[in-house]
């Protein structure tokens, strides 16, 4: 009888823990207590409306969400938004896309896929909503470059909230120490490496996040758009991965790999982050949103001993080794709701209250905003996007980079010569751009 | 049972096994004949995406990759479980908390399990069991990017979360084995060896036939333990077929649903093929019985 209470009250209190876990764990639906309240004054519609927001979590994005949910659920609109990973935004965008009616209202997007849905017709051009409600929303500060970038064919498909541009993070208190400078070409990239690692400190001192099924394909590019090309030439339709330019930039970033963990092509930015926390490299470049949390004790303890730079170019008077990744809020065609009332939701949470918020988490869309003061990374952003590639909005882009990021992984190893490297690429960009008509 | 009573109680599985089952199967044989884009119609192209899977030597590393893990942990697995099932079996009151303490790595998503799993060989986050090897060996293994060494955390992994789920179902077979048939075996004078394999494993042929064919087909469905644990699976010919039809139809920049469904279609064959022993075993003992 005893045993038997017993068993039962461990049963139950086992249970309520837990429920209680999953519930601490599983997230909200509604927005973050910390959101700033924005004004958000749209028209309120006759009938009760709730719009779906799709949107990945992350500390860059969350500060925009947030205020949109927080400020814009009143009156007869109801906003709700799931906490969901990066992997699952790319996968439902694609499902809410592809039907003549969606499950969500606004989408997250970015430049990467603008082009793409763009040219389906799956996003709406949001010029007349910009047109008519810029000056309500202040939204004529918003930086021209980042508006391109999620333009396609002169229409805009978004509407920037916040971008991501590579920078260099390095050990200011290893380079003091070896009277080293941040490096601004390869060449000088490899000798402060070389000097970090006869030091004997730390054997691998540079961290790059170049996942052989993602990432890698982002750092050809970059390496590629240094030197002023693109996967493709634009007036010819012809992929240039046999070009000089593809060989430079594969042979550049093969003469990284040996100031590099051997792992390397199974690094994720998490993982260039982690090697960056815990002091196993002193040189890490990785998109703006991460570097923040290098500068948290709370992950390191060399918190207090980072710098930051614009990243090196791959050749010397080239730009830079450099990406910049725009996110903004997108209106899918097929959603059922007022496109002007979405729009104004939009456009409420990319105000400047919410994007000083954002700060220094994000770097966000409207001009001046990023100081010295306000994020330990601002000079260091501020210089590399005005040193970015020119951006390439073009539908084979993705297809691009996902069938040729397996190869550039095998020539960086060495596992294929980079002329086979190359030989393969062209073959798979062939194939795309016949695939594109 | 009156009729009526048979369809309404029926009627709900049979509804879910149409509308989850059959659909998705009618539509994935349609789409693999079709060049499909994602909210469109599709355009027949006959048998192109078979031969295109078919000539694709990626598909055939896939194949030949599963298939050996497939064998491998199935048959770690049967050794395993049927060892540590007979130890449970020999358990008095512990048994229930030990049974409790083996089952949580089934009960982990796989996700889940292969992360933590991942991080015990990776220094970045701890790795703990790189550290030790390190420590004996004085050498740095590269479990994620060297082949055979990624192999083996794959298979320890599949295996760690199959163990508990085919030793379970050993353990119910063993309960059911006839104490009188094992005494008289034992004073016929069968040593401990001879009663399993004489007189346990016959006895339980039938739940073992099942353990492999629900083992087999798992394993030829990994897919989440590879995210973790094989970053570079495709450079690497460690991508499982489940994995390969994920970056051909989903990934993004790729979406290639037709080529994906025609591979899932050729995936349906092969596991047919190699649960053909197994199911045949089983019918051939329920007609036996």
């Amino acid at each position: 009888m005893f045993d038997h209470f017993w068993t039962k009250a461990a049963a139950g209190c086992l249970v309520a823990v837990s429920l209680l876990l999953t519930g601490c764990g599983a997230g909200s639906r509604t927005a973050a207590n910390t959101a700033t309240e924005v004004a958000c004054d749209f028209t309120n519609p006759p009938e009760p409306v709730t719009v779906n927001v799709l949107a990945y979590n992350s500390s860059a994005v969350d500060p925009f969400t947030n205020t949109m949910v927080a400020s814009c659920s009143h009156d007869n609109v109801t906003l709700e938004h799931d906490p969901i990973d990066f992997a699952g935004q790319v996968q439902k965008t694609t499902a809410t896309l592809s039907g003549d009616s969606g499950t969500y209202d606004i989408i997250e997007s970015y430049s990467f896929v603008i082009p793409q849905y763009g040219s389906e017709g799956k996003l709406e051009p949001l010029d007349p909503y910009i047109e008519e409600f810029g000056d309500k929303y202040g939204l004529d500060a918003i930086n021209q470059e980042m508006l391109d970038s999620l333009s396609y064919e002169g229409k805009v498909y978004g509407l920037p909230m916040q971008a991501q541009m590579l920078v260099l993070a390095y050990r200011e208190d290893v380079f003091d120490e070896l009277g080293l400078q941040p490096p601004t070409t390869f060449a000088e990239l490899r000798e402060v490496s070389q000097a970090i690692q006869d030091a004997g400190e730390i054997q691998y001192p540079l961290a790059l996040p170049w996942l052989s099924s993602s990432d890698i394909g982002t750092a050809y590019k970059a390496a590629l758009g240094s030197q002023g090309v693109d996967y493709v030439d634009p007036d010819t339709r012809e992929p240039l991965f046999t070009s000089e330019e593809s060989r430079t930039a594969l042979e550049e970033m093969k003469s990284l790999v040996p100031y590099m963990d051997p792992q390397v092509t199974t690094f994720d930015q998490p993982k260039v982050q982690q090697q960056l926390f815990n002091g196993d490299a002193a040189m890490g470049i990785m998109f703006s949103g991460r570097m923040v949390d290098l500068t948290k004790d709370t992950n390191t303890e060399h918190a207090g001993d980072f710098a930051f730079a614009a990243p090196p170019a791959v050749l010397e008077g080239g730009r830079q080794y450099g990406a910049l990744s725009v996110d903004g809020w997108s209106i899918p065609v097929n959603t059922q709701v007022d496109k002007r009332l979405l729009f104004e939701l939009i456009a409420a949470s990319v105000g400047e209250d919410a994007s000083r918020a954002s700060i220094p988490a994000a770097y966000p869309a409207r001009e001046g905003l990023v100081t010295e003061e306000n994020s330990p990374y601002a000079t260091a952003a501020n210089e590399a996007i005005q040193n970015v590639p020119e951006p390439a909005p073009f539908p084979w882009v993705a297809k691009m980079s996902s069938g040729t990021s397996e190869v550039v992984a095998q020539v960086v190893t060495g596992a294929i010569p980079v002329e086979e490297g190359q030989r393969q690429m062209q073959e798979i960009g062939e194939q795309v751009m016949a695939e594109q008509g | 049972m009156r009729r009526r009573e048979f369809v309404a109680l029926t009627l709900p599985s049979v509804l879910v096994m149409f509308g989850f089952m059959l659909v998705p199967l009618y539509r994935t044989v349609e789409w693999s004949f079709e060049r499909v884009s994602y909210g469109q119609a599709g355009t027949f192209v006959g048998l192109q995406n078979y031969l295109a899977a078919l000539t694709e030597p990626r598909f055939g590393r896939a194949v030949v990759f599963t298939v050996g893990l497939t064998l491998v942990v199935t048959v770690v697995t049967i050794c395993l479980g049927y060892l540590i099932a007979t130890l449970v079996n020999g358990l008095g009151r512990m048994r229930p908390l030990v049974l409790g303490i083996l089952l949580v790595s089934y009960v982990i998503p796989h996700v889940v399990g292969a992360v933590s799993f991942s991080w015990l060989f990776d220094s970045n986050f701890g790795g703990v069991a790189n550290f030790l090897l390190g420590r004996l060996t004085g050498g740095d293994v590269l479990w994620f990017t060297d082949l055979w060494p990624n192999r083996l955390i794959i298979a320890l992994n599949v295996i760690w979360s199959m163990l508990p789920f085919v030793m379970l179902m050993i353990l119910a077979g063993l309960q059911g084995v006839s104490r009188e048939t094992l005494e008289a075996a034992q004073i016929d004078g069968a040593g401990t060896l001879g009663r399993h394999w004489h007189v346990i494993i016959p006895s339980i042929r039938g739940v073992l036939g099942f353990a492999v064919l629900i083992s087999t087909m798992d394993v030829l469905r990994t897919f989440d333990n590879l995210i973790p644990l094989a970053p570079q699976a495709v450079g690497l010919g460690n991508e499982s077929i489940m994995l390969y039809i994920y970056n051909v139809a989903f990934r993004e920049g790729a979406e290639d649903l037709g080529l994906g469904s025609a591979i899932s279609v050729l995936t349906i064959l092969i596991i047919l093929v190699l649960l053909y022993p197994s199911i045949r075993s089983i019918l051939k003992e329920a007609k036996e019985a």
